[in-house]
């Protein structure tokens, strides 16, 4: 009898530690090693339907699952549709794919024929002599891009990618702020981001409305993307660079800047994520975070809001710009099949399709027209207005790979530091400067 | 034959659960000793080094300790003072105890939220005072600024979702005492303080223990509550783990202070075990 329950028991052990195998590596069915793509069987299918062929698009973007969704049950049904081809989309980390990238090129064997990402990764990619130029590529047509991607998009003389998708970081303004504007700044002077729209009239602007309120009803997602404003929006604005210039001069007056901007600015700033929900409860009338972070907000209330440029500085209106594109490895099997998908990737429609389902934005100016009048339209409208800014000073997102959480951290504990403990801003910023330095230094990447 | 058998029945019988604590337990507990103290193929310090001289461990390590001092203890006394109320029949007796039990269906961040659009600025308790005429502007309770303030919210609202669950075992092991003890007691004319010092208390050891050991574990990896609340301006060792590894992507310090909570832990359990020797009195002949 005993015998009997052993014998079942090390069965169930035995079915148990087969089951949770299983389980454990059934993590990595989703591998995007190069050596399981080639041998599985969707890739086999690429020398049979010959038809249309087949692209593989390996992307760092739109991973999230309801971003995946979109990609995997609109566009690329639509794809096929029109061109006959089928597409194999990977979503995949920036490690994976530059660790993925190397080897394939290394060893002459390339798998992928798409690459989405941004645009410092494709800077790197493209420094490694992975990139095919696409100058010589037919020409897209009933399309223009936004001068300012297809600027960027040449590097080093050679066109390396096709702008895809961008995102940036803007101003919302609850209408009811500008009640309190001060004197000598009008609704039109922010709304279009004119000259006298500067961060000194947003400190009067923000002073005023707690003098008249008696509210700080300004607020910041201290608690999320603010490293974005120090990194990408003040020290542009104040110094001219993003790092370059971490403990000058200006760099002090900039801290300055702050210290008194701060004193109007909503104290729960710093327990927040995201400024959606502080606009929508009202808990700010003037907010600054990232495009799709303060989406739901004009979404639910889009008469209530108006997106702005962000204001300017002594040198110049400093702001992100998130670019991300589509580029062709070299030695890429269906590059054809590529292009065709480039071609209906950044059409109008798709690209107006995209921002509605992903906040991400068009990067072709006739998108803007197949967007329906409501809340898109007054996002889309601000995100162009200050691209479209005399004196914009587009900065990137430097490209520094796993040092790129560490970069950020150091301008929020400069801002801890000196914003909210008052400690001396010189001796925090020569402090924070040699980090970074260090930091740059250890990841091979200049100071921007 | 049968007897020899017989003997292995019983390591048989805890070997899955050995099994499964080795796979999910075990095996990432050396994993995330390897990430702490393995790099570049042999024993190093420098994971150590970084995490301790990083600007938030001291604060996140006060906190944490400083939550645990207050918020246990707290929670055992208000848990106890519920316990003897709803061990009572009273009219409305069921009512009280379901909203008792409500924190306790609650996750932490469910709580947070709650919480959070209650005391914000513009929250429901601002606006009700206001309508009221009782202030004229919002009571900030969060920010940077407002540390105290913080603090207290914080153990405020952690006391109100987790005090239940010592409150639920601590009635459990009340409603085990057998009514003999206290009226024997009462026979030989012993006070209702007598008797709680002296009988319920000493019987209520054991679920005590229990109670503690439990609370005082979840209470050093308090995060969710802090996250939603007061995000950084309270750093805790858990929300540092936790943002070491989702945005600094540093899995080396994330693990070591994962590995100190745990060391924590194990060291206030045994601290727990000793003290508290419960008193089988049933066992006692």
């Amino acid at each position: 009898m005993n015998r009997r329950i052993l014998s079942l028991f090390l069965i169930g052990v035995l079915a148990l530690a087969i089951v949770a195998s299983g389980c454990i590596s059934g993590g990595g069915t989703t591998s995007t090693s190069p050596s399981k793509t080639t041998s599985s069987p969707t890739a086999t299918s690429t020398t049979t339907s010959k038809a249309g062929g087949k692209v593989v698009w390996a992307s760092t973007q739109l991973v999230p699952p309801a971003e995946r969704a979109f990609i995997l049950n609109t566009v690329l049904p639509g794809f096929k549709k029109q061109t006959g081809i089928d597409v194999e989309f990977i979503p995949i980390s920036y490690f994976d794919l530059s660790t993925r990238l190397a080897a394939e090129e290394k060893s002459g064997k390339v798998t992928i024929d798409l690459v989405g990402d941004l645009h410092g990764a494709m800077d790197y990619y493209d420094s490694q002599g992975w990139l095919m130029d696409l100058s010589n590529m037919p020409q897209l047509k009933g399309r223009t891009f936004i001068s300012t991607f297809q600027k960027y998009s040449v590097i080093r003389g050679k066109k390396v990618y096709i702008p895809w998708m961008s995102a940036t970081y803007v101003m919302v303004i609850n209408k009811e702020a500008f009640k309190y504007l001060p004197s000598g700044l009008t609704e039109q002077d922010v709304i279009q981001g004119t000259d006298k729209w500067t961060y000194d009239a947003f400190l009067e602007w923000a002073k005023n409305i707690y003098e008249k309120t008696g509210k700080k009803l300004v607020g910041f997602p201290v608690k999320g993307l603010f490293h974005r404003f120090l990194h990408g929006y003040l020290y542009p604005s104040y110094t001219g660079y993003e790092v370059k210039k971490f403990d000058s001069p200006e760099a002090i007056k900039m801290w300055d800047y702050l210290k008194n901007l701060w004193q109007y600015v909503n104290p729960s700033s710093t327990t927040w994520d995201e400024m959606a929900d502080p606009l929508l409860r009202g808990d700010v009338l003037i907010a600054w975070d990232h495009t799709a972070r303060i989406k739901d907000a004009i979404t639910k209330e889009p008469d209530k809001f108006v997106v702005v440029p962000v204001p300017r500085g002594p040198k110049g209106r400093g702001f992100i710009l998130v670019v991300a594109g589509l580029a062709i490895p070299k030695g890429a099997p269906n590059k054809e099949a590529a292009w065709k998908l480039i071609d209906y990737l950044t059409t109008p429609k798709v690209q107006a399709e995209t921002l509605s389902q992903t906040g991400f934005f068009p990067v072709v100016k006739e998108a803007s027209e197949e967007l329906p009048a409501g809340p898109l339209k007054v996002l889309a409208k601000g995100v162009a207005a200050q691209e479209s800014t005399s004196d914009a000073l587009v900065v990137m997102i430097p490209n520094l790979g796993k040092y790129g959480g560490q970069f950020g951290e150091l301008y929020k504990e400069a801002f801890r530091r000196i914003v909210l403990q008052g400690q001396d801003p010189a001796q925090v910023t020569k402090d924070i400067g040699a980090q970074l330095d260090k930091l740059f230094q250890e990841a091979g990447v200049p100071l921007p | 034959m049968a007897k020899k058998v017989s003997k292995y029945v019983p390591y048989l019988l805890v070997a899955p659960a050995l099994i499964y604590l080795g796979i999910f337990i075990g095996y990432p507990m050396i994993e995330g000793i390897k990430l702490v103290f393995y790099e570049n193929g042999g024993f190093s310090l420098a994971t150590v080094h970084r995490a301790i001289n990083n600007y938030y461990f001291w604060p996140a390590l006060r906190n944490t300790l400083s939550l645990v001092v207050i918020i246990v203890p707290t929670q055992l006394i208000l848990a106890l003072i519920f316990a003897l109320a709803m061990n009572k029949v009273f009219k409305g007796r069921n009512i009280a105890l379901t909203l008792l039990i409500i924190p306790m269906t609650l996750s932490d961040i469910a709580a947070g939220l709650i919480w959070y659009s209650i005391l914000s600025p513009s929250g429901f308790m601002n606006k009700l005072l206001i309508n009221l005429g009782l202030i004229h502007t919002p009571i900030q309770l969060f920010g940077y600024q407002f540390h105290t303030r913080e603090f207290i919210m914080l153990v405020f609202v952690e006391l109100w979702r987790s005090t239940v669950t010592i409150f639920v075992i601590v009635l459990a092991g009340l409603q085990m005492i057998s009514q003999e003890y206290i009226e024997a007691a009462e026979v030989f004319g012993a006070g209702y303080w007598t008797r709680l010092r002296r009988i319920i208390i000493p019987l209520l050891k054991p679920s005590i223990q229990t109670a503690l050991l439990l609370r005082t574990i979840y209470a050093f990896s308090i995060f969710g509550i802090v996250w939603v609340l007061v995000g950084r301006d309270i750093p805790v060792l858990a929300g540092e783990a936790y943002y070491q590894v989702t945005q600094i992507k540093d899995y080396g310090v994330g693990a070591f202070y994962a590995l100190l909570i745990a060391i924590m832990s194990l060291t206030i359990g045994i601290i727990y075990l000793r003290l508290t020797k419960a008193e089988y009195l049933e066992v006692r002949r």
